[in-house]
């Protein structure tokens, strides 16, 4: 679908990116994962066509695709309604008539906003909001849809219905490359990754790969003074989440010596487990900083 | 270009702020004005000082569009609708001019009423109706000229507000629209005649009583071409830093 070569973008203060290759191949859905002001968003605007001015190449296979950007900011009038948006997106991008009302329609069905179609935006939800500025970019069926942080600060309900459209998507074959500092919404919903931090592309692949690449082990483990004084030599200890996590290759070895230590010591666990490899980890391990910082 | 004109347009002509402020404040201030300024005189003295506030109100209120200008483009950059529409097939400047010509319908349209609102309750003369009609749509293009370089050169709202402030109430006052130029110092009556609003004032005045002459009619029509085609190039030179600006 695309490959972009060696792209980098420079503000006076600040280099957002730096000599970024990527490939995304045609109907994938492929996380680019960073926290914030790793250069995402500028990633993404460059892809949209919504920053000009930059460096490098972007190749596309066959012609240029059409493209539904949706920015992170929800980008509506939101002094007009629903339709009114959807209208005024839907012009822009060139439909009119019988077609232009047709897709309103199925966007308004996709969206989950058919009840409240003539209502003001001003007086929708967060959710609601955010899955009009989505619907506001699929209007033109585009070919690859480019998403910036589309559930931040959102309710539960939404993101579920925001993911259905997502899957829905990559059922119809479209490519969607999704930004997100949230792991476990990539994890769920992308094949592909790339992790990028401070304008680099640290690490890219599929997602299965990537989690089996740098998967270390970690034990949990929740209690008063359950934890043996020599745990350190069996791996990595970190304080999170009011318990110890042990990264270890020998973890069920770290599971014996925490109970037999507890057993002895009379002390009581609360909470003892083998915790799975994510993706928050592996960017942990790649970057040395966490997502959220 | 249409979508932009016809969101712009529906978005504006829902404001009730704006329909405030652009319709029923300027009513207001006129019949104020024109109670206060006409009690105790007689009727010929009556007749010229409406001739002079209602022209005069219509004028000095028009270019408050500024605020609303100033705001819409500031809204459309911060909420990132400039840089969502920038991903579109629409070119760049057809947002500017999209914009543009529906706010050149808004004050088009707020001229028409006040002068109607005038006709209809002070039975205001509108004697030379072409010049008049094209002397509103000249007095549109110099407030929008204006008002799109103030739109795409401030960076706060607050600064927009101050910016229409000193041009509507500064212009206003030297301009001659609250107190006849002639009952001013000498200096300050060189000066209102640097003003669009003046000429605007003059002309107005004299083709709603019937007396305007081509030479004055010119004069003031090239004086709001003028200012309005500055504001133009201005706006149009600053037009790219502030896409920069707004696509981030």
């Amino acid at each position: 679908m695309l490959s972009v070569k060696n792209i980098s973008k420079k503000y006076p203060s600040v280099t957002a990116l730096n000599n970024v290759s990527l490939h995304i191949p045609q109907g994938v859905c492929f996380g680019l994962v960073g926290p914030n002001g790793a250069g995402k968003s500028t990633f993404i605007k460059i892809i949209a066509s919504v920053i000009h001015d930059f460096d490098g190449d972007i190749h596309y296979s066959g012609q240029k695709p059409r493209i539904g950007y949706v920015p992170q900011e929800i980008s509506l009038e939101d002094t007009v309604s629903a339709v009114d948006n959807l209208s005024f997106f839907g012009k822009l991008y060139g439909l009119r008539g019988k077609k232009l009302k047709r897709r309103i329609d199925e966007v308004l069905d996709d969206t989950g906003l058919k009840e409240r179609k003539k209502d003001k935006v001003k007086t929708f939800s967060g959710g609601m909001k955010r899955r009009l500025n989505i619907g506001c970019a699929i209007l033109h069926e585009p070919d690859l849809i480019i998403m910036d942080e589309p559930t931040v600060g959102i309710d539960p309900q939404s993101r579920l219905h925001i993911f259905q459209m997502i899957e829905r998507f990559k059922k119809e074959g479209r490519t969607i490359l999704y930004a997100s500092h949230y792991m476990e919404e990539i994890e769920r919903l992308c094949d592909l990754a790339a992790f990028i931090d401070k304008g680099k592309i640290v690490e890219n692949g599929p997602v299965e790969e990537l989690l089996k690449k740098y998967a270390v082990p970690s034990v949990f483990v929740k209690g008063e003074n359950c934890l043996p004084d020599d745990i350190g030599q069996y791996g990595k200890v970190t304080e999170r989440n009011g318990g110890y996590f042990i990264t270890t290759n020998a973890p069920l070895e770290v599971m014996e010596k925490i109970i037999g230590h507890s057993k002895r010591h009379n002390s009581q666990i609360e909470q003892l487990e083998l915790v799975k490899t994510r993706l928050e980890d592996v960017f942990f391990s790649l970057t040395g900083s966490q997502l959220r910082d | 270009m249409n979508a932009i004109i016809v969101l712009e347009m529906k978005k504006n002509l829902q404001d009730r702020g704006l329909f405030f402020w652009s319709v029923i404040l300027p009513m207001i201030f006129t019949v104020l004005f024109i109670s206060v300024f006409t009690s105790g005189a007689g009727e010929e003295e009556s007749r010229e000082i409406i001739l002079s506030i209602v022209p005069g109100f219509t004028i000095m209120f028009v270019f408050f569009i500024m605020i609303s200008m100033t705001e819409s483009f500031l809204k459309d950059s911060q909420t990132g609708m400039v840089a969502r529409i920038a991903s579109t097939l629409l070119p760049a400047n057809r947002y500017l001019l999209g914009k543009w010509v529906s706010f050149m319908a808004i004050v088009l349209i707020q001229i028409f009423v006040l002068l109607l609102f005038g006709k209809l309750v002070y039975q205001i003369p509108l004697e030379q109706p072409v010049p008049l009609l094209v002397l509103s749509v000249l007095l549109t293009f110099t407030v929008t000229g204006i008002g799109l370089a103030l739109a795409v050169i401030v960076k706060t709202n607050n600064m927009g507000i101050a910016l229409t402030q000193v041009i509507a109430l500064g212009g206003a006052l030297l301009g001659g629209l609250w107190v006849p130029v002639e009952m001013m110092p000498d200096i300050l009556q060189k000066t209102s005649k640097l003003l669009p609003q003046y000429w605007a004032h003059q002309a107005f005045q004299e083709a709603m009583a019937g007396t305007l002459k081509m030479s004055l009619f010119w004069q003031s029509s090239l004086v709001l071409f003028g200012f309005g085609l500055a504001g133009f190039i201005l706006a149009l030179i600053w037009y790219p830093r502030f896409l920069r600006r707004a696509k981030g």
